[in-house]
Formats: C-alpha cells, sequence, structure tokens
C-alpha cells in the first residue's frame, strides 16, 4: 500500500521534472536555432558584393539545416509558428550584433508548432531584396529515453522506500510494545513496567499504560489482602469450634457440627484460594500431565470406592507441560471433583498437542454422565458464586467457586476452559485447552 | 502459666509434656483440655518470650507452634529451639502458606497442620512424631534424596524423573514412597506400611497398600513382569532395590 503510493508520488515527481526539461530543451533548441540563423545570416549579409552566395551558404550551414535563397519569402505550407516562439526567436536574434544596413528587412517564421513542431523555416530579406530561407531541424526532447534517468528513478524509489520502511517501522514499535506489554499484564500482574522513553507520544502512552498497571496491581494486592486478612480471622474461631465440638457429648451433634465447620472452612478456604492471584506465586516446572491427571483420578478413586469402575482415562502414557503444579492440579481437581459430584462418574480424555495460533495446545476433555446442565446455564457456571440449584444439589456442597477458580488457573497458564453439554448422549463435557 | 494437672512424680517420665505457643487464649485452654483428656500435660505459652522462658525451666517432649505469632516470628522461635534442643516441633501453619511451611520444615520442624486444624489430625500427627523421636537422628533434614535417577524432595513432596520432570504422588504414594527410600535395601513389612498409611484412605487398607505399590511402580517405570526398583518380597513386605544419595 504504502509502497505502491511512494511509486506514483515518485513517478508523478519525475513527470513533472521530464516536462519541465522538455520545456528548457525547446527553450535551448530554439536559442541554438536563433542564434544560428543570424549569425548565417551575418555572415552572408557581410560577404564582399559579387561572391556567389550559395557557394559559402554551403559551408556555414550544418546538417541539420538547409539554405537557399530566393526572390520571394518562404511559403511552405506550414503551420505559422506560435507568436510566444516567434517572440522568442526575435529577442534572441536581435542579441546578436549586426550593422544597423546590414539588418534584414523582414522575418517571416514557419512551423515549429502544431503539425510541424520538428522544422522550423525561417525566412529573412536581405536589404538587397533576396530572401534567405534557412530550414532546421528540431530534435524532438525525449525525457524517458536516458539510462541515467531509469537508473536515477530505480535508486530514488528504492531509496524512498527503504527510508519509509524504516520511519514506518520506528513509529509502530512502539505500538507493538505496547501490545506486547498489555498482553502480558494481562497475565502476570505484576509483569515488569514499560521503559518511558523514545518520542514523547511513546513516552506519554508508555506512562499512560505503567500508571494504569500500577492501579490494577494495587487494586488486586488491596482484594488479596482483604480476603487475607478475613481468612485469617475466621481461622481463628474455626479452630476454637473445632476443638469445642470434641467436647459435645452428643455423638450425632457432634459429627455434624463438625461436618458444618469442614464446610465453613471449604468455603473460607475456596474464598481465600480465588481471591489470591494464584498465578504469581508458584514457579513453573516441567511436569508430567498424563501423570498428573492420574494422580488426580487415583485420588477421586480413593475417596469414592464405589464409583472405581466409573472412573476412568484415555491418552498417552506421558505429556510433559509447562505449569504451576500446585495450582494446575488444583484446577483439574476441581473439574474432576465437579464431573463426579454432579454426574456421578467421570472419563477424562487428554489429547496430544496441536499447532495453533496460540502455539502448541493439549487439550483434556473432563465427561461425565449425569444430566447435564441447560445450555443457558453454561457460560454462568464459570462465574463465580453461581450455583445451579435448580439442577444440583445443596448436598453435594460447595460455594459455587471451583469452576471459576480452575478458569483463572487454567487461563493464566494461557488456557482456558468451557464446557458443553454432551452430544453422544446425556452429560457434561468440561473441555481444557493448555500450552505444552 | 501452667494448665496442667499435677501427675504424680512417678508418672511423669510416662506421661508426654507438651508446650502449646498460640497467641490466642481460647485455643491455649481448649488444647490443653483436648490434650489432656487424650493423656497429655500440656503448658500454654502466650508468646515467643514465654516459650523461650518455659522452655528454659522445664522439660517438653514435643513443641506444638503457631507460626503466626505476635512479635517474635514462629519461624524464628524454631531456629532459636533448634539451637537449644532436640524437642520435636509440630508447626501450626496459614492455610496454604507453602513457603512458611517449607521454611518450618528446612528448620527442622517435624511436621505440620494447617489453621483451621482438625484436633484429631493434630493428635494423630503428635503422637507420629513423639513415636519417631526415639529413631530420630540429628542430621538436618535432606533438601532432596537421588535414587535410580530419580529425585524425590521430601519437603515440597515433589517427586523428578530423570529428566527433571514433576510427577505427581498422592499423599499416600508419597509417604509410602519417602518411607521406602528412607530405608532403602531393608525389607518393609506390609504392616509398617499399613501404620503409615492409615488415615489416609478411605477404604481397607490392606487393599490400599497394594493399590500404593502398584502405582508408585507405575509412576517409577517399574512396572515390567519383575519389578526391578521395588521389589515384593515373599511373606509380604517390600524393599526398595537402589543406591540412595542425600543432599
Amino acid at each position: 500500500m504504502l509502497l505502491v503510493g511512494l511509486v506514483i508520488v515518485q513517478t508523478a515527481g519525475l513527470t513533472i521534472h521530464a516536462f519541465d526539461r522538455l520545456d528548457l530543451q525547446r527553450l535551448a533548441q530554439l536559442h541554438d536555432a536563433a542564434q544560428r540563423t543570424m549569425n548565417l545570416y551575418r555572415g552572408l549579409a557581410l560577404l564582399p558584393q559579387g561572391e556567389p552566395l550559395t557557394g559559402r551558404a554551403s559551408i556555414l550551414t550544418e546538417d541539420d539545416q538547409t539554405l537557399h535563397l530566393s526572390d520571394a519569402p518562404p511559403d511552405e505550407a506550414f503551420t505559422p509558428t506560435p507568436p510566444e516562439m516567434v517572440r522568442q526567436l526575435a529577442a534572441e536574434m536581435q542579441l546578436v550584433p549586426i550593422p544597423v544596413l546590414m539588418r534584414p528587412r523582414d522575418m517571416v517564421f514557419l512551423g515549429g508548432g502544431g503539425d510541424f513542431e520538428n522544422v522550423l523555416v525561417i525566412g529573412l530579406r536581405f536589404p538587397d531584396g533576396v530572401w534567405m530561407h534557412l530550414r532546421t531541424e528540431l530534435v524532438t526532447p525525449r525525457p524517458w529515453h536516458s539510462f541515467n534517468f531509469l537508473v536515477a528513478f530505480a535508486m530514488m524509489t528504492l531509496a524512498a522506500g527503504g527510508l519509509s520502511l524504516w520511519a514506518v517501522r520506528r513509529l509502530t514499535r512502539p505500538v507493538v510494545v505496547l501490545a506486547r506489554a498489555a498482553e502480558r499484564l494481562g497475565r502476570d500482574v505484576n509483569a515488569a513496567p514499560l521503559p518511558e522513553r523514545g518520542p514523547a507520544e511513546v513516552t506519554m502512552a508508555a506512562a499512560a499504560f505503567n500508571t494504569m498497571a500500577t492501579r490494577i496491581r494495587r487494586f488486586v494486592q488491596d482484594r488479596t489482602l482483604m480476603l487475607t486478612a478475613i481468612g485469617h480471622d475466621l481461622r481463628t474461631p474455626i479452630t476454637r469450634l473445632r476443638l469445642r465440638a470434641e467436647f459435645v457429648e452428643d455423638e450425632v451433634q457432634r459429627r455434624r457440627m463438625l461436618a458444618d465447620l469442614d464446610e465453613l472452612e471449604a468455603m473460607v478456604s475456596a474464598t481465600l484460594t480465588f481471591g489470591r492471584d494464584a498465578a504469581v506465586e508458584e514457579a513453573v516446572v516441567r511436569l508430567d500431565l498424563a501423570e498428573l491427571l492420574r494422580t488426580i483420578l487415583d485420588e477421586a478413586v480413593d475417596m469414592r470406592l464405589d464409583l472405581e469402575g466409573l472412573i476412568g482415562m484415555d491418552g498417552p502414557e506421558h505429556l510433559t507441560v509447562s505449569a504451576r503444579p500446585l495450582a494446575l492440579k488444583r484446577a483439574l481437581s476441581n473439574l474432576v471433583g465437579n464431573a463426579i459430584n454432579y454426574g456421578g462418574g467421570v472419563q477424562v480424555r487428554l489429547g496430544g498437542p496441536v499447532a495453533t495460533l496460540a502455539g502448541a495446545m493439549v487439550t483434556i476433555l473432563v465427561e461425565d454422565r449425569g444430566p447435564g446442565i441447560p445450555q443457558t446455564d453454561v457460560e454462568r457456571m464459570f462465574q463465580p458464586f453461581q450455583r445451579l440449584e435448580a439442577s444440583r444439589n445443596r448436598e453435594t456442597g460447595g460455594v459455587g467457586l471451583g469452576l471459576p477458580i480452575a478458569r483463572n488457573i487454567l487461563r493464566a497458564h494461557g488456557g482456558d476452559v468451557t464446557a458443553e453439554n454432551r452430544t453422544d448422549g446425556p452429560g457434561l463435557r468440561v473441555r481444557v485447552t493448555l500450552p505444552v | 502459666m501452667l494448665t496442667a494437672h499435677q501427675a504424680g512424680a512417678a508418672n511423669a517420665t510416662q506421661i508426654p509434656h507438651l508446650l502449646v505457643i498460640d497467641d490466642d487464649r481460647e485455643i491455649r485452654d481448649l488444647l490443653a483440655l483436648f490434650f489432656e483428656r487424650e493423656g497429655f500435660r500440656v503448658t500454654g505459652a502466650r508468646d515467643a518470650r514465654e516459650g523461650r522462658r518455659l522452655i528454659q525451666s522445664g522439660t517438653f517432649e514435643l513443641v506444638v507452634l503457631d507460626l503466626m505469632l505476635p512479635g517474635e516470628s514462629g519461624l524464628d522461635f524454631a531456629r532459636w529451639l533448634r539451637t537449644q534442643t532436640p524437642t520435636p516441633v509440630v508447626m501450626l501453619t496459614a492455610m496454604a502458606e507453602d513457603s512458611d511451611r517449607i521454611a518450618g520444615l528446612e528448620l527442622g520442624a517435624d511436621d505440620y497442620v494447617a489453621k483451621p486444624f482438625n484436633p484429631r489430625e493434630l493428635l494423630a500427627r503428635v503422637r507420629a512424631v513423639l513415636r519417631r523421636t526415639g529413631e530420630r537422628t540429628a542430621e538436618a533434614p535432606a533438601r532432596s534424596i537421588g535414587f535410580a535417577g530419580w529425585v524425590l524432595d521430601p519437603l515440597r513432596r515433589r517427586l523428578l524423573n530423570p529428566e527433571g520432570v514433576e510427577v505427581a504422588l498422592t499423599g499416600g504414594e508419597f509417604e509410602l514412597l519417602g518411607t521406602l527410600v528412607e530405608r532403602a535395601n531393608r525389607v518393609l513389612t506390609r504392616d509398617m506400611l499399613l501404620e503409615l498409611l492409615r488415615g489416609r484412605q478411605a477404604g481397607p487398607f490392606d487393599r490400599a497398600i497394594d493399590v500404593a505399590i502398584s502405582r508408585l511402580r507405575r509412576k517409577l517405570e517399574d512396572n515390567g513382569r519383575q519389578a526391578q526398583l521395588i521389589k515384593t518380597v515373599r511373606g509380604g513386605g517390600y524393599v526398595l532395590a537402589a543406591e540412595v544419595t542425600r543432599n
């Protein structure tokens, strides 16, 4: 786009230049023709009387000129010379000094314009009445037919193109840097700030971006601090209640109290996990995803031995990915736990890495054979504190943070999690994507 | 501040004496009641300063230490304690504060429970630590244990394969592997292993051992026809056959 524009501008510029050159060339030719005509005239006029004019004339004329003498003015059927040109010629001819007595008594101009622009005929009458006809071939100016011209054109175009590309890159680089920084901030709120240098506008944009990042960071920190404080404050009373429950005589009441406390603790712990930016704390390591999934399923079987035949996995023996092990385990455990609690069993399918625009991604399908959920609630499932009471039983526990936590963690890894009802029968299919 | 009932002098050696350091008075008192019911003697301390005074003036079989203390932190106290006495320590840590837990274990704390803890779990840990104390060695906890190319990190509870890739373990598998590695090349009876896994599984224990061993073999890629790393010993036991290096 830019290059096409550049070529057009270049061409236009060079065309103007070429026409300008054309005018100049024509002017120079007229000047030349006028001078030579007058020199010839003077040469002939100053000849001693009686000399044969024609013989001398042939010596004075050149290849592009033909001269003859006549008693009559030139009468070729040429269009008359344009007045502008006549004025120029006349002016040039006056510059050649000739004694007053010898000056031409009359002048006629023909050609040099219209259909005969390449031929100019000038007729001059000597004082003795004889006409001198001088016919000059004008060279057609050819502005494009020059090797130098082509080379110059190519070089100018290349130079202008190169410079423009360099300038455009220089101008757009800060935008690319800004876009990358925004992407980084999305994943890690503690990403390093942008350097604030370069042209004024770029510095301003970088400073504004950094201010925004600082505000977001402060907001996240405030939220984390608040949640941690709440969690800490709740820990002590829950601990006291647990201890008190140990002294409750009634076995049934005691068990119920402990169950309530477990639920309360699970809620606090889930809220804390949700509030804390899990992404910033743990280091990324290489881990075996296939083995991690099997371990999660093993733990699920240990908890629910009655479901052993309904919990299974398809996939490769090993699949190494880069991830935060505890966070990823929490996310995947939440999905598996969800399937077991609401779907009464789980089948996990791990697919090998597939190249996508965002790099190589693995897919994990977590499928159950439960009732599924209404299509309209699919997205709501991933929002915090949304429990789909209509289809899901309160007894299964939880505060509605399992899936949002899983989504936060997976998105922080550069992956995602979505859900859909299965088309091959009843049940829900949760689809996880994760970069390798 | 002695809340413990005074046991007879003759009994003092049989009844374990616990020092509970926690800034919440009610938790201290309730823990005292709870542990006394279970047959312990308990002394409470409000903060590190009081704990320090009590340690210097009496003898305790075990310290239950809250890491979140006003003033001097629990970690600093644990560090000081290690220079004074080999008394074992069970930490009470904040929920999922991994860094504190690891720091505490590196300092030589013997176990931990996360607050808000289940009193029965704390009791089980305290008893397990006291049982172990007899066979405790003075050496610092290993940061990593290598065997047959694999690396076990006991503090972070991680297992790395020979390529350095982390391989997930369940809690039970970790305990089991840790014990096998700890006593490598020695036969461990099923009873010993059962003891270890008790309370971690919902199912029948004897089945759990076999399941856990077979899962471990699968993870260690030791599941050929003849297992080479974790060998079955005729008569009901297992042995980890490998050279073990500690760092």
